[in-house]
């Protein structure tokens, strides 16, 4: 991986922290372990840090410091809660991290039109918390607890996507500072709109390489009445995964369906000491909807899994057995670190056509194998969108450079089946090596893009597009 | 309003039709009627016809004629069916229209991964006719057999776009050809993707003015087991939009829910004779799910209904009942224009937040009755999206221009409201003018990017942002 190259010029540097410290006091920090924490994000890329991290509470904080650094083509780096998970916040090239933590207001709920406005530093947790009494929710669940702008800014995703879709489809406008300072709306507050070009969708995945994401307007969905989950264990892969996709075919409006292959399945349960499931390739379901429809969705999908191989659903049905279910879902990093002991996890995710998932899946475990890697492999599978935790030895560069070309190879093996290199992950530092291979010639149109609105490559640069 | 027509350059012109019809043949034509047709839609702005037209077949022709165009700085306007609404397709520059009607094959249809490949010439019906076998449906439908492409690039929804989202929501990927002539690919197959910037997203809505969309990747959908439609009227159209707004706060997944104000339903009953109805507000419904879910939904929806005063529900169960209904509201421009023979329609569209939608409705039909219009109403109500249309006599120039201040009023009240000046017709020329009042320095961003992917502005210029 890239190192950090420091040419910045250090003597401008000090004239825009000096400059930021007017206007922010002591929520400008310079000292080294803010720095370092600020460099790094739960990926196993290398800390690069910021010169400075400043602290703001505004939107127009944000945009008098982007307008010091603009003048001085110091790097601007967007800072969330540093849950991302390809090198997204790493000081490539030095310059200001801008940490939005302190903007985590909610700002407006609109109940009757299912929508809200917050700053960009509340999290997902946050605004369920905050949105409690009001019987609506907000799906979107990357598993983290992330910030809602640092969810924007990837495009994330999650275990519910399948029903209530990514990022994209939820982020009803935004407001950002531009490269030039600038704070612009992307979108008024209509549930559709077809007034110009898309502009929030251009800035939902820009990862802090276009402007800083302050304000996102989100929709939101009522609470459903009955919510009930579902276990299934099935005799092979394929038999999992084409009960996902005749499921989907048929319509039933699946709130989650989530695969674990047999041995992540085997892990978790014997790490969060599930009892009565065994170590098989198995979907987790979950289904939103009324008592009545969600009885009928579940029926169908037992119907489909039976046909197909299936056990008897094995329900969860009050609130703390799913919770239990889910946190051993979302235990998938801890569980295979477990793997192996002193292991540390690389993590990284591909999405193909769901006609395709099962090749994919199937081809990457053995590959693994072949390999001599330990890892494992969890999905969005109603997505095509699929997650595989490396459990590497640190101190063995051989094995971690094994990883890699594995990891290559299963990009490479997603984009011939007409996939993508990250289905949720977005491209940050990690993928940017297969920007283009995915994207050929609309890479340049990216290109253009970036190179109009930040022409002096300032906002978080050396992400998303190769040099 | 003002039109800003300069023709081509004469010496341009002669040199670019030379080379354009060297590389057509007999599918160039310069010929005065065929021009004309092309110069036009179905709305009510002036026409402009282009220099020539030239009918393509494959992406690579259009790729050497926006070659031939670019060398000569000559403009290009993409053509489908014609029947967009805001004067799309005039040629306010001149230049050549690519009709891409013949481009009208499915080119592949994938049942388990649910998407479709179209060249951009196919209309949505043809699709449909296409997938009748397969038990799939692309469920988008703006009323006209308008072609993807065509579709696309105007960000098209309609009447069940509050279940089955926009074409935003529904186009995966499509292939262009780029103001330099290189043909790209948006996006890969996969159901979702964060690698990037959203090219998809950017060229849905953007009207041919970034490049001509040859070939779409849409999702489809599974016909659902049981389709029941029904109609109730209300006592007023504030108990009619309070069904809706209920309606979607409880969650209900109604496919289709449309608003006929008293003087529309008054122009649907005489035209299209349908029986046993009041000239009243009135909501057509349509619910898609199983037998047992479809039946819920109308239960819960006409207990809402009833709550607001609304009749006991009219049902339509049958294939052809249901037919008639939504022939009758698809022929509800023809309806309005037929309660004044010999008169010219003016359609137009604003969408709001769904809490302000009432009071938008209200205070703009208490100004068509001061501004002495007649001016029926329709309205997507679920997504907060309402239609006008004026119904004019040519002759009575009085009169349109009081429309004409009526429609500007109705746009800065839906802009007043955080709603936007078209939810789906586009702004073409019709609503440029309303593009700074609702972006304010976001407008600036769509010029930057406009410049940047098509610095000579041959692009269909002069509409959406003037360059």
């Amino acid at each position: 991986m890239q190192a950090r190259e420091t040419s910045t010029d250090e003597t401008a540097v000090t004239r825009v922290v000096d400059a930021i410290r007017g206007i922010l006091g002591e929520r400008l920090s310079i000292s080294a372990a803010v720095r370092d924490q600020h460099g790094h994000d739960e990926s196993y890329h290398e800390t690069l840090p910021p010169d400075a991290v400043a602290f703001v509470e505004t939107t127009e904080e944000v945009s008098e410091i982007v307008i010091l650094c603009a003048a001085e083509k110091i790097p601007v780096i967007p800072f969330g809660t540093g849950t991302s998970l390809e090198g997204h916040v790493g000081a490539v090239h030095g310059g200001i991290c801008i940490d939005l933590t302190r903007m985590n207001q909610v700002l407006e709920v609109n109940v009757e039109d299912l929508d809200c406005r917050v700053q960009a530093g509340v999290t997902r947790k946050q605004l369920n918390e905050y949105l409690r009494d009001t019987g609506l929710f907000f799906p979107i669940d990357p598993g983290a607890d992330a910030s809602i702008g640092g969810m924007s800014a990837t495009r994330a995703s999650g275990t519910n996507a399948v029903r209530y879709g990514t990022m994209r489809d939820n982020v009803l406008s935004l407001t950002a500072v531009m490269a030039d300072g600038r704070i612009i709306r992307t979108a008024r507050r209509a549930k559709k709109s077809a007034a110009g070009y898309d502009l929030t969708r251009l800035l939902v995945g820009s990862e802090g390489t276009l402007g800083v994401i302050t304000e996102i307007a989100l929709r939101l969905y009522g609470v459903p009445e009955s919510v009930s989950a579902a276990v299934c264990a099935f005799p092979s892969l394929d038999d999992a995964v084409n009960t996902a996709i005749m499921t989907i075919q048929s319509g039933v409006p699946i709130a989650r369906v989530e695969l674990l292959e047999e041995t992540i399945m085997a892990a978790t349960i014997s790490k969060e000491g599930l009892e009565g499931y065994e170590p098989k390739n198995t979907l987790f379901f979950e289904f939103h909807g009324t008592e009545a429809g969600t009885r009928e969705q579940a029926e169908t999908v037992q119907g489909i899994a039976g046909e197909l191989g299936g056990t008897e659903f094995k329900w969860a049905s009050q609130l703390e057995e799913r919770n239990k279910l889910w946190q051993a879902r979302h235990n998938s990093h801890y569980v295979i670190q477990g793997l192996r002991p002193g292991g540390r996890v690389m993590a990284t995710d591909v999405c193909v056509p769901i006609s395709r998932l099962a090749e994919c899946i199937l081809e990457s475990m053995r590959d693994l194998k072949e390999s001599n890697l330990v890892g494992g492999i969890v999905g969005h599978v109603g997505d095509g969108n699929f997650h595989l935790g490396y459990c590497l030895d640190p101190n063995d560069p051989d094995e971690i450079q094994r990883a890699h070309d594995h990891n290559d190879r299963m990009v490479l093996r997603a984009l011939a089946l007409d996939g993508t290199c990250t289905g949720e992950h977005g491209v940050g530092r990690g993928k940017i090596h297969f920007m283009e291979a995915e994207h050929g010639g609309a890479l340049d149109l990216m290109r253009a893009i970036k190179t109009a609105l930040d022409p002096d490559n300032i906002m978080n640069p050396g992400k998303i597009l190769p040099g | 309003m003002q039109v800003d027509i300069r023709p081509s350059d004469d010496n341009v012109r002669t040199a670019a039709l030379a080379e354009l019809e060297a590389l057509f043949g007999d599918r160039f034509t310069a010929s005065g009627v065929v021009r004309e047709q092309h110069g036009k839609d179905e709305s009510y702005h002036t026409p402009v016809a282009p220099d020539a037209v030239v009918f393509a077949e494959t992406t690579e022709e259009i790729s050497q004629a926006v070659k031939i165009c670019a060398h000569h700085g000559f403009p290009v306007i993409p053509f489908g069916a014609g029947t967009s609404l805001e004067g799309h397709v005039a040629a306010l520059r001149g230049g050549v229209s690519i009709n891409v009607t013949r481009m009208n094959q499915v080119l592949e249809v994938n049942p388990e991964d649910l998407d479709v490949t179209v060249q951009a010439g196919v209309t949505r019906k043809q699709l449909n006719e296409y997938l009748r076998d397969t038990g799939l449906f692309f469920p988008i439908d703006p009323g006209a057999d308008a072609s993807i492409g065509g579709m696309t690039a105007t960000r098209a929804s309609g009447t069940n776009a509050v279940r089955y989202g926009t074409m935003r929501e529904n186009v995966m990927s499509m292939t262009v050809v780029t103001a330099d002539g290189s043909v790209v690919r948006t996006g890969k197959r996969a159901r979702k993707s964060a690698a990037g910037y959203d090219l998809t997203r950017m060229f849905v809505g953007s009207e041919g003015t970034l490049g001509v969309i040859t070939e779409i990747t849409l999702k489809v959908h599974g016909i659902p087991e049981a389709i029941t439609a029904a109609v109730c009227q209300f006592p007023s159209l504030e108990a009619a939009v309070d069904t809706t707004i209920m309606t979607i706060q409880a969650g209900i997944p109604v496919a289709r829910m449309e608003l006929l104000d008293e003087v529309q339903m008054g122009a649907c009953i005489a035209f299209s004779e349908l029986e046993g109805y009041q000239p009243i507000p009135t909501l057509f419904f349509e619910f898609h799910g199983t037998e047992a879910s479809a039946k819920e939904q109308a239960e819960m929806v006409e207990a809402i209904a009833g709550d607001n005063g609304g009749t006991a529900f009219q049902w339509a169960s049958e294939a052809e009942d249901r037919s008639t209904l939504w022939q009758a509201r698809h022929d509800a421009y023809y309806a309005a224009l037929a309660l004044k023979p010999g008169s010219k329609g003016w359609a137009t569209d604003v969408c709001v937040p769904l809490s302000r939608l009432a009071e938008c409705i209200s205070e703009t039909k208490k100004d068509i009755v001061e501004s002495g219009l007649l001016a029926p109403m329709v309205g997507h109500v679920g997504d907060g999206n309402f239609h006008l249309v004026y119904v004019l006599d040519p002759s009575d120039e009085a009169t349109i221009q009081r429309a004409s201040d009526h429609s500007d009023r109705m746009v800065m009240r839906a802009l007043a409201m955080d709603g936007t000046c078209t939810g789906e017709h586009g702004v073409g020329y019709g609503k440029m003018g309303f593009l700074e009042a609702e972006h304010g320095d976001a407008l600036s961003l769509m010029r930057s990017i406009k410049m940047a992917l098509d610095p000579d502005n041959i692009m269909n210029p002069g509409k959406i942002v003037s360059v």
